[in-house]
């Protein structure tokens, strides 16, 4: 029992650690519309290249998506001017 | 002869000024009617319908093998003004002989500042990440659901409500958290002995008054790294369900949920890794029901009514492979679990262990195929998903 504790606790530490050393530390503000483009659409489903929809299409959409997502205003205008730029 | 070139000059002066009249009424008439047509346009145009539709195929011992579940989900999104977006989702689904349509959601947002949302309507509950999120079979990577997130006898948490929800985003220096606090229409507790399995669940997004008192709740997400890949949730819902015309009137519920999620593209193992997680709470007060064993109904019987189930979820897909199949080529497995109230009836203990692999023709389109094993239950699926 307390060598399977222990097992746990490293492996958690470990984890965490890895989960640490995998990021850059950016403020979220600073970000710009491709970072948060890649970071935000693919925790729920894969990334859609800008050629998907149109470019009034990617405003409602990404008004949409500050609702369903729960994105901040400023996040949701960098992610639509980088869709429409269609880089 | 003066006086005739006088009037032939002012005749002139009179044309052309009627002329120019005329010119500057058309050209006022056309701006109006331009500025009118172009905010016209303006207005119609913000219009997007998306969606997503998909075609499964089962294959068991039991029944043999049929293409059993076609679904056609169109979502209707308008947005009238910069600060307000309405979307509709529209439910349509062929299952075995059965057609059924729904309205998944309908409601209308409005962005009242940076960090605050008010979404009124019919939406879908705030409750752990699968419903939220996940559900859409473009989104969801196995062909089937796991057990405990539906809205049948296995349902455990609620899947939409009709009322007002507060929700947004807010960063916190290079980490982020969210949050969704609603008011909406109580669940109702099924108190019918016809369905043994279904006594003492609830139904939710019900638009009518079941209870005298709204029900509240909502969750709040927390992303600590500053790449935004791990999200850890927490989700509470507390209300009365009982009928308030019947005995069950004072019963209430109290529902909880934890979530995880954390989508990442890793260098050492050259691929996209996505794990997804969430366990549902629901306890409803105790309370008595007729006995379903007994055909006169003048037993009664009782239980305590707490249930849970639970999903993890891992997928890999190695994405930054040189090969453009295997770029595409998606594993995944889910170890999926429902715990009933301790004596209910018509109630067992499920473990599910599915696994699955999908070809991403592009990115939201998907071939899957998934064994799913299951206590006397063990199927093959291969499902057809598109979003669009």
């Amino acid at each position: 029992m307390k060598r399977n504790t222990i097992i746990i606790t490293v492996a958690m530490i470990l984890t965490t650690g890895l989960l640490i050393a995998s990021c850059v530390s950016t403020k979220v503000t600073d970000k710009s519309g491709s970072q948060l483009w890649s970071e935000n659409c693919q925790r729920c489903h894969n990334t859609p290249p800008s050629s998907a929809f149109t470019n009034t299409q990617w405003e409602v959409i990404n008004t949409h998506m500050r609702q369903r997502a729960m994105l901040t205003e400023d996040e949701v205008k960098k992610i639509t001017e980088f869709m429409q730029a269609g880089e | 002869m003066k006086k005739k070139i006088l009037i032939q000059f002012a005749g002139l002066l009179l044309l052309s000024a009627t002329a120019f009249s005329q010119q500057f009424n058309q050209e006022y008439i056309d701006s109006l009617i331009k500025s009118s047509a172009q905010s016209q346009v303006a207005r119609t145009s913000k219009f997007a319908i998306v969606g997503y539709t998909s075609v499964s195929a089962k294959f068991n011992k039991e029944d043999g093998a049929a293409f059993n579940n076609l679904v056609f989900n169109p979502i209707l999104l308008w947005q009238p003004h910069k600060n307000i977006v309405i979307e509709a989702e529209m439910e349509t689904e062929i299952e075995g002989s059965e057609t059924k349509i729904d309205m998944g959601y309908a409601n209308a947002s409005f962005f009242l500042n940076k960090y605050l949302t008010v979404r009124t309507g019919k939406f879908i509950s705030p409750f752990g990440i699968f419903q939220d999120r996940l559900h859409p079979s473009w989104i969801n990577k196995l062909p089937t659901v796991p057990v405990g997130t539906g809205e049948d006898a296995l349902g455990v948490g609620p899947t939409s409500e009709i009322g007002i929800d507060f929700r947004g985003g807010i960063p916190l220096g290079s980490a982020k958290m969210n949050y969704s606090i609603f008011f909406a229409n109580g669940a109702q507790l099924i108190t019918d002995p016809t369905d043994p399995g279904k006594q003492g669940t609830l139904t939710y997004g019900n638009a009518e008054t079941i209870n005298k008192k709204l029900t509240g709740g909502g969750r709040v997400g927390f992303l600590p790294l500053s790449n935004s890949s791990l999200e850890v949730g927490f989700s509470y819902r507390n209300g009365n369900v009982g009928d308030k015309n019947s005995a069950y009137k004072f019963i209430g519920s109290q529902m909880y949920a934890l979530d995880l999620t954390y989508v990442k593209q890793l260098d050492f193992i050259k691929g996209m890794f996505d794990v997804k997680a969430q366990w549902n709470k629901v306890n409803v007060d105790k309370a008595e029901y007729i006995d379903p064993g007994d055909p006169t109904g003048n037993t009664l019987y009782t239980f305590e009514n707490k249930r849970s189930s639970f999903f993890t979820q891992a997928a890999y897909r190695p994405s930054m492979s040189q090969s453009k199949f295997l770029k595409k080529t998606e594993l995944v497995f889910r170890y999926a679990g429902f715990n009933p109230p301790t004596g209910a009836k018509g109630l067992e203990e499920i473990k599910q262990y599915t696994y699955g692999i999908n070809y991403w023709f592009t990115w939201r389109t998907a071939f899957k195929a998934a064994y799913q094993s299951q206590k006397d239950n063990n199927a093959f699926f291969l499902q057809v998903a598109v979003g669009f």
